[in-house]
């Protein structure tokens, strides 16, 4: 019988660490897929429009060259190589919680409409992901709003002067403008994702975009 | 109360500035005191004599491995939001190969040259300035060895990825690994001592 005396502290530790070792093998620590979310929050979260930004705040951001925050398109990598809103990066809806995002990270979340980037903002909220927005309404209000900006019939002085700006945001992304759109009109064709913008930017001079992140972190 | 304290914003980027200052008092001390800051108890370790720098590296990592496990099935520290240096293999090889070189050659790595410094002994001193110029150099050589420094790129790794095996599996062989190792060190030890002392 050995006894417990005779081992030389070591050696316990050793036991010790062993015992720990093989109980670790039943400790659940892999993270599991399950989500808690604080309703009220949330929701009030909602009410407030705490929750997005609006095409025209993201188009300024990317015209100033904001690198905050990461512009994430949750659309399958066909639809993001054949358009994405620059700056963009690809993490499709089934992916987004697999660790491609930081936690801490400021998010933007944008799918073709509203409904895909809500639910994985409500997901990813879930997971304790605290900054993440989503692009109000999408891609389609992207295009809508800032690539093919609508030209106002009779326009007051101050909506020609709004116009003229949406102008200038637009061809900044290689959009343009177009006259109120007649039902059953061809859809404006995309501008080619790779093209750099041929127009100086409107207001600010663009920097790089949402460029490699200032690591705080490592050795 | 959960952890990790930074990034769940316990405190700011200048509480951290000194949490990391405490944090590094500590780590030193520790080093002098298992006897890190003597070039020839570290260079022992590849003369074979005396393997207790091994022994201590390799229980820190146990300690803490069960720490972080333990922590995490208990609910204070979230593994996902801690910090992993991403893998680039070729490039980590060939560092470490430098380093390896280095150890051996000067009796130091990085961090036991600035304990062996704080403690007076004019050999550290000597690597810090050699590290220092090394530090220097790299930095002014990059444009040259850009392509290596994020050769062999595969992203942020963890084991039980790599592997395909449950994490709390590779816990077990780590100790495991850390024990047979203990076991061995000291088999060898003794092989040498009674060498030594037959010579």
């Amino acid at each position: 019988m050995l006894s417990l005396s005779k081992l030389s502290l070591n050696q316990k530790l050793g036991v010790v660490a062993l015992a720990l070792g093989a109980l670790a093998v039943f400790a659940n620590v892999a993270p599991g897929h399950t989500v808690k979310v604080n309703a009220k929050e949330l929701l009030t979260g909602v009410a407030r429009a705490e929750d997005h930004v609006t095409p025209q705040e993201l188009a300024a951001w990317i015209i100033e060259g904001r690198a905050d925050y990461r512009l994430v398109d949750i659309r399958d990598e066909e639809a993001f190589a054949e358009y994405h809103i620059p700056t963009a990066e690809n993490v499709p809806l089934a992916a987004v919680t697999d660790g491609a995002l930081g936690r801490t990270d400021k998010l933007v979340l944008y799918g073709d409409g509203g409904i895909h980037a809500a639910q994985a903002w409500m997901v990813l909220r879930g997971r304790g992901y605290t900054r993440v927005y989503t692009l109000l309404e999408g891609l389609d209000a992207w295009k809508d709003e800032v690539l093919f900006p609508v030209m106002p019939e009779s326009p007051t002085a101050e909506q020609q002067a709004r116009f003229e700006r949406a102008v200038q945001v637009a061809k900044f992304f290689g959009g343009q403008p177009r006259a109120a759109a007649a039902p059953g009109a061809e859809p404006m064709a995309l501008p080619v994702t790779a093209a750099a913008p041929a127009v100086a930017p409107p207001t600010l001079p663009a920097g790089a975009g949402s460029g490699p992140k200032k690591k705080r972190e490592g050795c | 109360m959960s952890a990790p304290f930074y990034k769940l914003g316990a405190f700011g980027d200048e509480a951290s500035l000194i949490v990391a200052f405490l944090i590094g008092i500590g780590f030193g001390f520790f080093l002098e005191r298992g006897g890190f800051g003597s070039a020839k108890k570290l260079v022992s370790q590849f003369y074979l004599n005396d393997l207790s720098v091994f022994k201590m590296m390799f229980t820190a990592i146990v300690t803490a491995m069960l720490g972080v496990t333990y922590l995490s099935w208990a609910g204070f520290l979230d593994l996902n939001l801690v910090y992993l240096v991403p893998t680039y293999w070729v490039a980590q090889v060939a560092g470490g190969l430098v380093l390896g070189v280095g150890f051996v050659v000067g009796g130091y790595c990085p961090g036991t040259s600035i304990v062996a410094t704080a403690t007076g002994k004019l050999d550290g001193l000597v690597f810090v300035l050699g590290f220092a110029a090394g530090t220097l150099g790299f930095a002014l050589a990059f444009p040259l060895v850009k392509g290596l420094y994020t050769a062999g790129d595969v992203g942020t790794k963890t084991l039980p990825q790599v592997l395909g095996i449950p994490y709390g599996i590779l816990v077990f062989g780590v100790v495991l690994m850390a024990v047979g190792g203990f076991m061995g060190a000291t088999w060898v030890e003794r092989k040498m001592a009674a060498r030594a002392a037959a010579e």
